[in-house]
């Protein structure tokens, strides 16, 4: 069965289409959270993204795979903007988020975070208590009174898969934590301040295995709330966690579908080589 | 576990309103502080053009009366109120130049027996105390100069000096007059004991920015510990160790206590090293709340122009070159 | 001759070279015994001097006059005033001067002047900041004031802030900025509760480095707060400190003023090695963690 997407005429000619294998993942039926449109991204005068276009999913997991160096981080940086931390980065076209251009020079930066939340390849916590690392988030937008917090934290940090395993040590140092626990934490407080889409960038990379584990289960539970944009080079976690996977190649988008597909009849040469293991 | 997930995990419209409100608060903060941030910077800049205005305006009436005289006249007289800076700036250059004479190579070879020789345990210990010897505030060298070293000198050295060297065609000159202790040659050594340890740190964090690779290579032809330092380590960190003996020199040349105590505050240029002199610092140190009369104070504000000139071409000679080096390393 | 090898033990150029070697290997080491002789043979006569001087009355009477006995007390209770009022004026706006070089404004222009600026400041002889405070504050004043010595003071502060908040802002990892951006927290949040905090340790190492290198700042302070030989706390008038009191009693014939000096003396470098020591720690125990 192939399928096409119904928003058809919104693509350009170059536009991947994501090609479904099974009734699960009826693309008519999926609503795009998020739609990028002939996206080119530049350092400087060097072009990392070459006019990329694709569909991010509601409520599905993308991956983003490909070598080092093949601009997929770059490409979810983009997403969340920031990119904007850093002078001489800049990024052409369109990435319509809710129906909103979020790549608008007037866009509320701040706010658009707030909805798209990231974590991070290296666990990032803030130095401060493991407690105020979740409110944190919180607290700078909303003020509620201590027990509502107090609820929010543990709300996070049980979505978070953490709580049992912190609930005693609310006040120590969120840095004294493992890593696959600090990355958890990490994952708690993007979950606190209610994103839309969170994104992922390696998140398993700096962890052992059984820690890789949890978080994978964690990226798939937390689908039924969120679209997850995930980065990963590791291929199995792709297949793993994601719904869809683009591949990307030296600053292009080489190609795009639903990860059973892509995984098991690549129509690009260079997809194939990639996922058989033969370069990368 | 999911029947613990976040409610409504994500926010509705009014919570998205009421966070519109709040970041635009927040964004007024982020102007105010990055403002104050900038102000803040700009400060640092208004400082310095303030250091330099401020002396050029306290210096003008003397540089107006004297002219460009004023650099190379020796008279210092407060009574017909005619004042040149030539001992100042004399006694200033001869002072550093005996300090940096003994510091450099003392230095270097701290440096080395720190990089390169010295027991692992020892390090940080020695390490710490060469720094330590450089945090002591400059009064506390001048105190002891004046009570212990001075009379020591006067006592042992200098009459030893001028017995070697009395015969000596230019030495004797340089060793000559009575050993009063105090004087250029004293000022000249506590300078360089008060460098020494600015000149030894910073030696010691260039070599330490020494890829190890490097030396490995070079031990691995062969070379003895001091050749890798005589030909690899040195050649390749040369313009980090300049800066840094700039850096030890702009110290030497500003110095106001240590010296203020031993060179016996005397408006002359003399060849002989035992004789009192002045430096530029010492000079305003010891006359500037006494100086009556415009002309009288405005010659000292000069004299502090003159030495903040200096130094600041030595300063910025030694960023530069500290600046280059960390390019090449990093 | 069938023999490759080149080097052999018993050349006369690898003798050569063992003989550089060791010599100066030799002259290392005597080097550096040199160089800690001096401090130690400098600490050992303050010690030896200072100890002798100190009692009770050092710190509850005031400066005698002339050949009489008495104590530092008025000069400790000024250098404190002014030293904690220079780290008042200075600290802040240091280290709102580092926050700009290190979160704002890292690449631009006015940063890479600010920076090469405040290192000549940070060098820049003392005793040129006392005339400048000078000429600003006392001349067009009319009088030596306590507010004038600590102005000067903060001017030797501020380049000191700068530059440690500078580098330890620099430190933090830009990581943990993105993911405070990625929460949707404006810079100015990120900087005061995220980057201040991770950055702290550095940052109170830097002013402490700065109290201890104002403690026994002298040259600015001789025509700024001048002196005063009687208790004051009122900083429009001309104020004492304890390295100007050292100085003026060092260089007179009094006997009682001398031995007052040397005290005073070992005062300013107990504290200042103090202050180095506890700076150097906290610096030390943030690496380990």
């Amino acid at each position: 069965m192939t399928m096409t997407s119904t928003e058809g005429s919104n693509h350009g000619p170059s536009v991947a289409v994501p090609v479904a294998t099974h009734a699960s993942l009826d693309i008519s039926k999926l609503k795009d959270k998020i739609s990028i449109r002939n996206l080119e991204f530049f350092y400087g005068d060097s072009r990392a993204l070459k006019s990329i276009s694709l569909s991010l999913y509601a409520n599905k997991a993308t991956a983003f795979i490909g070598p080092s160096g093949c601009g997929k981080s770059t490409l979810l940086r983009v997403l969340n903007r920031m990119y904007d931390l850093y002078p001489g980065q800049r990024a052409t076209g369109d990435v319509i988020f809710d129906g909103d251009n979020l790549l608008r020079p007037d866009q509320d930066i701040n706010l658009l975070r707030a909805r798209i939340g990231m974590v991070f390849q290296k666990p990032t916590p803030f130095p401060m208590t493991i407690y105020e690392n979740v409110a944190f988030g919180v607290r700078l937008y909303e003020n509620l009174p201590r027990a509502e917090l107090d609820g929010r934290v543990e709300q996070a940090l049980r979505r978070a898969a953490l709580w049992d395993e912190v609930k005693d040590k609310l006040a120590t140092n969120g840095q004294s934590l493992s890593g696959g626990q600090q990355q958890r934490l990490c994952i708690a407080r993007t979950v606190a301040v209610k994103p839309e889409v969170i994104l992922f960038d390696e998140p398993c990379s700096a962890l052992d295995p059984i820690s890789t584990a949890k978080i994978e289960e964690l990226i798939d539970e937390l689908k039924q709330d969120y679209t997850i944009v995930i980065v990963t080079h590791n291929m199995q976690q792709a297949a793993r966690v994601s719904d869809f996977t683009a591949f990307m190649y030296l600053g292009e988008l080489i190609e795009f579908g639903a990860t059973a597909t892509l995984f098991t009849t690549p129509k690009d040469k260079r997809t194939q080589a990639y996922i058989t293991g033969r370069f990368g | 576990m999911s029947d613990m997930t976040l409610k409504g995990a994500t926010v509705t419209a009014a919570e998205a309103a009421s966070r519109s409100a709040v970041l635009k608060r927040l964004r007024l903060t982020d102007t105010i502080f990055h403002g104050l941030t900038r102000v803040a910077a700009l400060a640092v800049l208004v400082l310095l053009s303030g250091v330099i205005i401020a002396l050029v305006i306290g210096a003008a009436p003397a540089l107006g009366t004297f002219g460009f005289s004023f650099l190379f006249d020796e008279s210092w007289n407060p009574v017909t109120e005619k004042f040149g800076a030539l001992a100042p700036i004399y006694g200033t250059l001869v002072t550093s130049a005996i300090a940096m004479l003994i510091a450099v190579p003392v230095g270097l070879m701290i440096a080395f027996f720190l990089t390169e020789l010295c027991p692992m345990v020892l390090r940080r210990p020695i390490g710490i105390a060469i720094e330590l010897l450089a945090g002591i505030p400059s009064i506390i060298y001048g105190i002891w100069g004046l009570f212990v070293f001075a009379p020591f000198l006067q006592q042992y050295v200098q009459p030893f000096l001028i017995d070697a060297f009395g015969s000596i065609p230019v030495l004797s000159t340089l060793f000559q007059g009575p050993p009063y202790g105090i004087g250029m040659l004293t000022a000249g050594l506590i300078l360089a004991i008060m460098v020494l340890p600015f000149v030894t740190s910073i030696s010691r964090d260039v070599f330490d920015a020494v890829p190890p690779v490097l030396k490995e290579a070079a031990y691995g032809v062969g070379c003895t510990t001091w050749e890798v330092f005589r030909y690899v380590v040195l050649p390749f960190t040369r313009v980090g160790v300049i800066g840094g003996f700039m850096l030890g020199l702009g110290r030497a040349l500003g110095e106001t206590m240590a010296v203020t105590f031993v060179i016996g505050n005397a408006h002359h240029v003399s060849a002989s090293l035992f004789a009192p002199g002045t430096t530029i610092s010492a000079s305003i140190a010891n006359e500037f709340t006494e100086a009556v009369g415009d002309i009288y104070t405005s010659s000292l504000v000069a004299l502090g122009l003159i030495l903040f000139f200096i130094t600041f071409i030595v300063l910025a000679i030694a960023r530069y070159m500290l600046m280059r080096l960390q390019q090449r390393v990093g | 001759m069938t023999n490759t090898t080149i080097a052999t033990a018993s050349s006369p150029l690898y003798s050569g070279r063992r003989r550089r070697n060791a010599i100066a290997k030799t002259l290392a080491w005597i080097a550096t015994a040199f160089g800690l002789g001096w401090l130690i043979l400098i600490l050992g006569v303050l010690l030896y001097q200072g100890i002798g001087g100190l009692s009770l009355s050092v710190f509850t009477e005031m400066t005698p006059p002339p050949g009489a006995a008495g104590g530092l007390l008025n000069a400790i209770v000024g250098s404190l005033i002014i030293t904690v009022l220079a780290v008042l004026i200075g600290t802040p706006i240091g280290i709102l001067a580092g926050t700009y070089l290190a979160e704002y404004g890292r690449h631009d222009k006015l940063s890479s002047v600010v920076r090469f600026i405040n290192d000549i400041l940070l060098s820049a002889p003392s005793i040129v900041i006392g005339l400048f405070v000078y000429e600003i504050m006392v001349a067009p004043m009319g009088h030596f004031s306590g507010w004038a010595g600590a102005v000067a003071l903060a001017v030797i502060v501020i380049p000191v802030v700068v530059r440690t908040t500078e580098d330890m802002l620099t430190l933090v990892p830009d990581t943990l900025r993105e993911a405070a951006a990625s929460i949707g927290l404006p810079r100015a949040l990120m900087i005061m509760r995220i980057a201040y905090r991770a950055a702290r340790a550095g940052i109170v190492t830097g002013i402490l480095l700065a109290v201890a290198r104002i403690s026994g700042e002298t040259a600015p302070l001789l025509f700024t707060a001048l002196n005063n030989q009687f208790f004051s706390v009122n900083m429009s008038q001309p104020m004492p400190s304890l390295p100007v009191v050292i100085f003026q009693f060092a260089l007179s014939p009094y006997e009682e003023w001398q031995k007052l000096a040397w005290t005073g003396a070992l005062l300013i470098t107990i504290t200042v090695l103090a202050l180095s020591v506890i700076a150097r720690s906290l610096t030390a125990s943030r690496k380990s963690s």
